[in-house]
């Protein structure tokens, strides 16, 4: 194991992640702080609790979840598609690292933008009194499950992404509508039974369930499947990244 | 029997959905040569040197550098070999002295000698002054020195230089030849491929010459050149035979 090589990797994407910090830490936070503001805060007085639970203390851990997804997802897309077009990812494709830890110096910075990111969100919460914390070993444990798949993705579309378009389409067209249609600002009882299946069938229902029960000790989804799912997503997207790697799609000419 | 540097064998690299690169050549560097590699644009060189350092995948045939095979001991074989490519493959963002730390890191150096060798390469390319300016903001020679210090962080036994002079004035380019006879002096083995004729008659031992995608000439500098007045002359004379059979 090349340890002093997967720290370099990491120590230099975060070092990159520093240069823009603005773009990087602060958009979120600021996004983050409108949604709890807007949605929770002011909006939130004029709506019911749910399940006896504040609705800024619903919503929070939707919009922890989303903004720790996003950052996760950002990072090591731009790593990746970025280093492919400037071709600085040679530097690492011709240095004495394997596939895995490859992949891992990229997922790993991921993580460190995305907790930085959470732990940002976090304050803004408490600063509101949105933040409740009923399994802290189990919201860790969702927090970095979600950030690894995510920063995942991220590599994926780093990797297929052939233009700036491309690199956003994933983002704009799937990764938010289906966050926000993951029941992030709302409970799936109050869904109609057609919308209630189909939030079902969406994967990141679960992923915000999750982490609502790890927050608020409140659940809508079986948490089983929920845990089948975060497993599947880490084990799958992961070997398939590294599979990837292995045979340079889209890396090695 | 010295194990040769570096040993290609019936190397073969087609691009998906293009012609074959390289078609069945085959090469032997010993150890400590300063080797030439020249053909025209589109023949083949940096398609080869793409398969010797694993930016390309390798169609059919083998490379091996000490004695290690590029594929099935990639991590052993990359920590042999130093790779000066045509292109700038830079982070343009970083500093001179964080490119040359990141490499060195990548190889496993840890910070006290990581300081030592990167301290040590801006001494010896002379980019002291410019330790702590963005790549993007060096002129064109400068941006050369620093792939030949990055090239060599880690001591490679094999450097490969692919047009290592493009761009860069006459001063700079003697600096440079100086850097790579005193690196060559020093026992390590190199590769140039350059159109600067006069730059390979001066600093190889040994050229090959590759032209669509084959080796259609190779041997020591004074057989290479038998019977020619200078190297460029060799070089046409051959370029064009081939142009007409084909």
């Amino acid at each position: 194991m090349n340890y002093v090589g997967l720290y370099t990797l990491i120590r230099r994407e975060i070092a990159r992640m520093f240069r823009i910090t603005v773009q990087t830490v602060g958009a979120p936070l600021i996004s983050a702080f409108l949604f709890i503001f807007i949605f929770g805060f002011i909006l939130g007085k004029k709506i019911d609790s749910i399940a006896g639970i504040p609705y800024i203390e619903f919503v929070f851990p939707g919009i922890l979840t989303m903004n720790v997804l996003t950052s996760a997802f950002q990072h090591t897309s731009s790593a990746v598609y970025f280093g492919r077009w400037v071709h600085s990812i040679e530097e690492v494709l011709v240095a004495p690292f394997s596939y895995f830890e490859m992949v891992a110096g990229y997922v790993i910075s991921s993580l460190v933008r995305a907790m930085i990111v959470g732990l940002g969100v976090i304050f803004i919460g408490l600063a509101f009194g949105a933040v409740a914390l009923t399994h802290p070993l189990l919201f860790l444990l969702y927090l970095v499950g979600v950030a690894v798949i995510f920063a995942l993705v991220g590599i994926l579309v780093g990797l297929w992404a052939q233009g700036f378009e491309q690199l956003n389409i994933l983002n704009t067209f799937i990764i938010m509508p289906l966050s926000f249609l993951g029941g992030m600002f709302y409970s799936v009882e109050l869904l109609p039974d057609l919308m209630k299946t189909i939030t079902f069938a969406n994967p990141f229902f679960y992923l915000i369930d999750a982490m609502r029960y790890a927050t608020l000790g409140f659940h809508e989804s079986n948490l089983g499947i929920g845990a089948l799912i975060f497993a599947g997503l880490i084990i799958g997207l992961g070997a398939l990244v590294i599979h990837l790697f292995r045979i340079g799609w889209r890396l090695r000419e | 029997m010295d194990t040769p540097s570096l040993e290609i064998k019936n190397l073969t690299k087609k691009y998906e959905n293009g012609p074959i690169a390289v078609d069945n050549i085959s090469l032997s560097l010993k150890s400590g040569e300063f080797f030439g590699f020249l053909g025209p644009n589109g023949a083949g060189k940096t398609s080869t040197i793409k398969c010797i350092t694993g930016v390309a995948r390798i169609t059919s045939g083998t490379i091996k550098v000490s004695g290690i095979d590029v594929v099935e001991d990639y991590r052993q074989a990359r920590r042999r070999v130093g790779i000066a490519p045509q292109e700038f493959n830079v982070d343009i963002f970083s500093t001179v002295a964080e490119i040359l730390d990141y490499v060195a890191g990548y190889y496993g150096f840890f910070k006290k000698t990581r300081i030592k060798r990167v301290d040590e390469l801006l001494a010896q390319f002379d980019l002291e002054q410019y330790r702590d300016t963005q790549f993007q903001h060096l002129s064109g020679g400068f941006k050369r020195r620093v792939m030949l210090a990055r090239a060599l962080v880690h001591d490679p036994d094999l450097l490969i230089l692919d047009e290592p002079t493009a761009g860069v004035d006459v001063e700079l380019r003697h600096d440079l030849w100086r850097y790579l006879k005193n690196l060559n002096a020093e026992g390590k083995t190199i590769l140039l491929t350059s159109h600067y004729l006069e730059e390979v008659e001066r600093l190889c031992s040994r050229i090959a010459l590759i032209h669509k995608a084959k080796i259609v000439a190779e041997g020591s500098k004074k057989e290479f050149m038998k019977g020619s007045r200078s190297l460029e002359e060799r070089y046409l004379e051959i370029t064009r035979e081939g142009n007409k059979e084909s």
